[in-house]
């Protein structure tokens, strides 16, 4: 009885293996996993038009040899839980390349599955350090760490010479990983950093909290998280007459904050990615999403473009489709994207990738700070 | 018709224009830097505008229409039936039970990976829900932070393995003790609070314990979660690719066959239905054991049932630690299931959730649950495609439940004696 | 002395919070004392007002009408009309169908009804945090130049003023209009009142309006204030607001202000002294203590049980 079920247990596996490797055969699935729905969905919206594009463009080349690519999208609503589901479901699909997720939350439950399957993913948002310190091999981001997003910050302050800082964060994982990196670093260059302490993602109010800053007397504000909490303190800062300055991580840098924070929002530091979409080369490429009627300056819409054509030149330097053959090449060759020259080491991070302080203006532009 | 009515209906009408138009028809939009207003476009208006014109139909003919669908023949064949009878409907039960045990022993084997994922969600619900059925359908004590219990199930496991390596197997009845541990403790005090009094500490505690996870950043890692939890082992085969505790084997290994990611997602399934049934299980013998009829007694009349000896406390913290106790099983099995906990899994909606499946399901009965917690899993799943509708539909599915069949699925029914009929 | 003018900041700017926070409670506390049920979708009803409310200052912009009163004359209309409406529609549709049902069934659709609103904002109106512009700008300032100085903003005196005048004519009309006489009739003696031909559905219904009514008032005010909304803000508020009618022992008007005043500065003492990220977890332990030794909350009446 027992070894009847196990055999066909085994039946079912080998045959649905079979079945994965017969639709292979005729094209190169790649499942693109985020949020389409729930609070974090703009930032998925711009995964996918990337991926989108990059699909399109390398099939109307003649696809990854000779076989065209397929995207298979899923909507993970950035809960943990729905990740392992989706992520399930792909390995359902056949799929054997994943180009996602976006929530270093939702990253990390899914990656175990992928690893474990033999499918490769690289992710263009996920900015954990954790995610690629489990020594994962078919494991790879197309994004800046936490970690090095940081001391980039860090560093920045220590050049203005500030006698005291704040830094705040959203108790998240995202915000409060880069403003640890961020205190950190202030704290190993001397810097007093007055206050260390974690907001509610999800509040309005901060009256206590700026009040607490005016106390504490600061000249610098680091904050870590997203941009319609970091808005609310500018402008309840501003109304509270706080003359700290202030600054914040990639998540902050998109013109909603504007909306929200009006006026207040002049003079806001930010280090974000270089714009890719400025740079000579990607002019064509941006043209490209316009003529879609899609905007290119959300932080991972050239991430994912990227991540979905390292996936293509992979396969084209591996000369086989076998994940474990593409995540030898992807190590091994250094890649021409539109995110600049992409080189990954052995855990899988870029080599380096570059952050960029940014001063923000009232109507939402931004100048490039020395 | 009289012009009460027409006025009614009207008003009801204008209603309708008043909540939908500026919401539905206006929409705010960032312009740049600015935020401007656009008009929905013509579709929008148009259903808007036809749905109070619908609303003012049905009032002014709502009389007529009730008493035309109150005399037509009712939809239900079975309306005018009679009542099983009682040795029948047990008997039955028992068999539908068995019957649906013994398929859902069998059936991973032949369907995919995703939908044998996807059910063992739904256990780990049908647990959730049985348990917390015991504290609200049984002992008729709301529990809005429920999902707390199952934090703590969850990460005891976690912690447990992380700081000194524990397994599975020996984190389950730990789990499971310190969730009904922390029943006992918070129980104790907030037991003699009644009803929606009752309701609000819970959802404070609940919110509490998921705050107090998320802050203590130095223990349980704070929103950065635990990752890397151990799957469950069978006598010490693992079911990794490659094994990642000294000493244990693997399991492909020992078999002699190839490695198949499903083999791990099966074996979690039938220990998630392993324990769903030895949750019923164990929960339907309380239920007729004298400490479930305390339960229900207290449920329905509190002062008789105190008047009849029974201790109000003991009565209620037994429910209340008995579906801790069950929570924190699920929340083993789920932390297990997925590798990686954060509390953001444990929120508010988390418990709203469980509650509704137990309230869809019948209050009281253990079938209805089950049917509720397979109903409320997967037909979000089903309608991805409407993903964007999920949740309204969710809401609004809840609400006209409670209108239409307030009594849930399937009602619970007390097996009682039947006096023989005098003839 | 600037540990006295930082203390005083804080206990303003926690008045502040906790007025409004009893501004909303009203709503919970109304419709608990007269039908025994915690509404839990009020906090939508909230939400809802401030987006209109936004919405009508949005609208007034576009056509490039500047006079600040009219403005928020106009925003405060609409947003309380909307909100009424939808509080009557609310009480009608889910509601009133459940009345006098086991306790949970209401309760769960309450919970439906929450999700629901939720869920139709956002999709109406998109799940991003939408700016609410800063209408009335400004502080004084208090303390010397060096140092700490206190300020209240103009905007902080305006949320005191409208709770002050919104709850004084309330308790008015609790106390002297017919209606408001109905009300207190139905909330001790649904059935009796009743009998004595009081339209008992109106005054359930007027409940529902007034509650609603003062959520839109609170929307308008907050929003200004915070500087923005999104669909999700108004079941945190609601939550809180819950917290502050029970902890002042719900069916109570008077324990609604109080509560809310005790919640408001008990959280901005907890981020201004202790941290931010436990301020939720004092404001309800607070409750959890405050319940344990006053079961039915600081103003409520004690429970007779009845045999």
């Amino acid at each position: 009885m027992k070894t009847s079920v196990k055999k066909l247990a085994t039946a079912v596996g080998a045959s649905v293996a079979l079945m994965a490797a017969g639709q292979a055969a005729a094209e190169i699935r790649i499942g693109i996993a985020g949020p389409m729905t729930g609070p974090v969905a703009q930032y998925g919206d711009m995964q996918f038009s990337g991926a989108r594009m990059a699909i399109e463009r390398i099939n109307a080349d003649g696809g990854v040899m000779g076989e065209q690519l397929v995207g298979i999208e899923v909507d993970d609503v950035c809960d943990p839980k729905q990740a392992v589901t989706v992520a399930n479901r792909l390995v359902n699909e056949g799929v054997q390349y994943v180009v996602g997720h976006l929530c270093s939350s939702s990253t990390q439950p899914a990656s175990d599955i992928y690893e474990d399957e033999g499918i490769l993913m690289i992710t263009p948002a996920s900015t954990s350090p954790e995610i690629t310190q489990r020594g994962y091999e078919l494991l790879f981001r197309t994004i800046g760490l936490d970690s090095m997003q940081g001391p980039v910050a860090g560093n920045f302050i220590v050049s203005q010479n500030p006698n005291r800082v704040a830094v705040i964060h959203d108790k998240q994982q995202y915000g409060e990983g880069i403003a640890t990196a961020v205190r950190d670093t202030l704290r190993d260059a001397g810097v007093d950093v007055a206050m260390f302490e974690g907001i509610t993602a999800g509040d309005k109010d901060f009256s206590s909290l700026v009040t607490k800053i005016k106390q504490a007397n600061v000249d610098f504000v680091y904050y870590g998280g997203y941009h319609p909490e970091l808005g609310l303190i500018l402008r309840q800062a501003r109304q509270g007459d706080v003359s700290s300055k202030f600054m914040g991580p990639e998540g902050v840098g998109n013109k909603d904050i504007n909306t929200i924070a009006g006026e207040a929002a002049e003079g806001l530091l930010v280090t974000l990615p270089p714009s890719f979409d400025e740079k000579e080369e990607n002019q064509d490429l941006v043209a490209a999403f316009a003529a879609k009627g899609e905007d290119t300056s959300g932080p991972f819409v050239l991430t994912s473009y990227a991540a979905v054509q390292l996936i293509a030149d992979g396969i084209e330097q591996a000369g086989s489709k076998d994940p474990f053959e593409v995540a030898k090449a992807l190590r091994a060759g250094t890649f021409e994207t539109p995110i600049g020259t992409v080189q990954f080491d052995q855990a899988g991070d870029m080599e380096s990738f570059e952050f960029v302080v940014y001063e923000w203006h009232t109507d939402g532009s931004k100048t490039p700070v020395n | 018709m009289a012009a009460h009515n027409v006025k009614h209906a009207l008003f009801c009408a204008v209603v309708t224009l008043v909540v939908a138009y500026p919401i539905l028809g206006l929409n705010l939009v960032a312009q740049g830097t600015r935020v401007g207003l656009e008009g929905a476009d013509a579709s929008t208006i148009i259903i808007i505008f036809l749905a109070s014109v619908a609303v003012f139909a049905f009032q002014l003919y709502r009389d007529t229409i009730m008493a035309s669908l109150s005399k037509a023949p009712r939809l239900n064949p079975l309306a005018g039936r009679e009542p099983m009878p009682q040795a029948r409907r047990v008997k039955l039960e028992s068999w539908v039970l068995t019957g649906i045990i013994v398929l859902a022993l069998f059936w991973p084997f032949f369907v995919s990976r995703g939908s044998v994922d996807l059910a063992t969600l739904v256990l780990i619900y049908v647990m959730l829900a049985l348990g917390l059925n015991v504290v609200v359908g049984l002992a008729g004590l709301l529990d809005l932070g429920y999902v707390a219990f199952y934090a703590v199930g969850a990460y005891t496991f976690a912690l447990l393995s992380q700081y000194m390596g524990i397994s599975f197997w020996m984190a389950l009845p730990l789990g499971a003790l310190f969730a009904a541990l922390f029943g006992l403790v918070l129980g104790f005090p907030v037991l003699r609070l009644r009803g929606d009094y009752l309701a609000i500490v819970t959802l404070g505690f609940g919110e509490i314990i998921r705050i107090l996870l998320n802050n203590w950043t130095a223990v349980t890692g704070g929103p950065n979660g635990i990752g890397g939890i151990p799957e469950p082992t069978l006598f010490g085969m693992e079911f990794g690719r490659r094994v990642k505790e000294e000493g244990n084997t693997s399991f492909h290994d020992t078999f002699g066959i190839a490695y198949s990611g499903e083999h791990k997602v099966i074996f979690l399934y039938l220990i998630a239905l392993v324990l769903a049934v030895i949750t019923a299980l164990v929960i339907r013998r309380l239920m007729r054991m004298p400490v479930g009829r305390a339960w229900e007694a207290l449920r329905e009349d509190e002062i008789a049932a105190r008047s009849l000896g029974l201790s109000r406390t003991a009565v209620k913290l037994s429910a209340f630690t008995i579906g801790a106790f069950f929570a924190g099983f699920a929340g083993t099995v789920f932390a297990s299931k997925q590798g990686f906990i954060s509390p953001e899994s444990f929120v508010f909606l988390e418990s709203a959730i469980i509650l509704a499946i137990v309230v869809l399901g019948g209050m009281g009965s253990q079938l209805g649950v089950i049917l509720a917690a397979i109903a409320v899993t997967i037909l979000p799943e089903l309608a991805r495609e409407f993903s964007d509708y999920r949740m309204l539909v969710f809401g609004a599915a809840m609400v006209l439940m409670m209108v239409w069949r307030p009594q849930g699925l399937m009602p619970m029914r007390r097996t009682h004696i039947e006096l023989k009929r005098q003839e | 002395m600037q540990d006295l003018l930082y203390f005083s900041q804080q206990l303003i700017n926690g008045l502040t919070i906790g007025s409004t926070y009893a501004l909303i409670a009203i709503g919970y506390t109304m419709v608990y004392g007269i039908i025994g049920m915690i509404n839990f979708a009020h906090g939508e009803i909230y939400m809802i007002g401030a987006y209109t409310a936004l919405i009508a200052i949005t609208g007034l912009a576009t056509l490039g009408i500047a006079w600040l009163p009219l403005i928020l004359i106009v925003a405060l209309l609409c947003a309380i009309i909307v909100s009424s409406s939808m509080g009557w529609a609310v009480e009608r549709v889910a509601y009133r169908p459940v009345r006098g049902r086991h306790r949970l069934i209401p309760l769960i659709s309450a919970i439906g009804m929450s999700i629901f609103l939720q869920n139709y904002v956002h999709l109406a109106q998109g799940s991003r945090n939408i700016g609410f512009p800063a209408l009335i700008d400004g502080s004084f300032r208090f303390g010397s130049g060096e140092g700490f100085q206190m300020s209240i903003s103009y905007m902080q005196i305006t949320i005191f003023i409208t709770t002050l005048i919104c709850m004084t004519v309330l308790s008015l009309f609790i106390s002297r209009s017919r209606i408001g006489r109905a009300c207190r009739a139905v909330s001790q003696d649904l059935g009796m009142a009743n009998l004595l031909g009081i339209d008992t559905n109106r005054i359930i219904s007027a409940t529902f309006v007034i509650g609603a009514a003062l959520a839109a008032v609170a929307g308008l005010l907050l929003g200004m204030y915070y500087g923005s909304v999104d669909p999700l803000f108004g079941f945190i508020a609601g939550l809180k607001a819950f917290t502050a009618a029970v902890l002042g022992g719900i069916g109570s008007i008077p324990g609604a202000m109080l509560g809310g005043l005790i919640l408001g500065v008990a959280e901005s003492m907890t981020s201004g002294y202790l941290s931010g990220e436990y301020k939720d977890v004092v404001a309800f332990s607070l409750l959890i203590l405050i319940l344990l030794f006053k079961p039915t909350g600081l103003l409520g009446k004690p429970e007779v049980e009845k045999i």
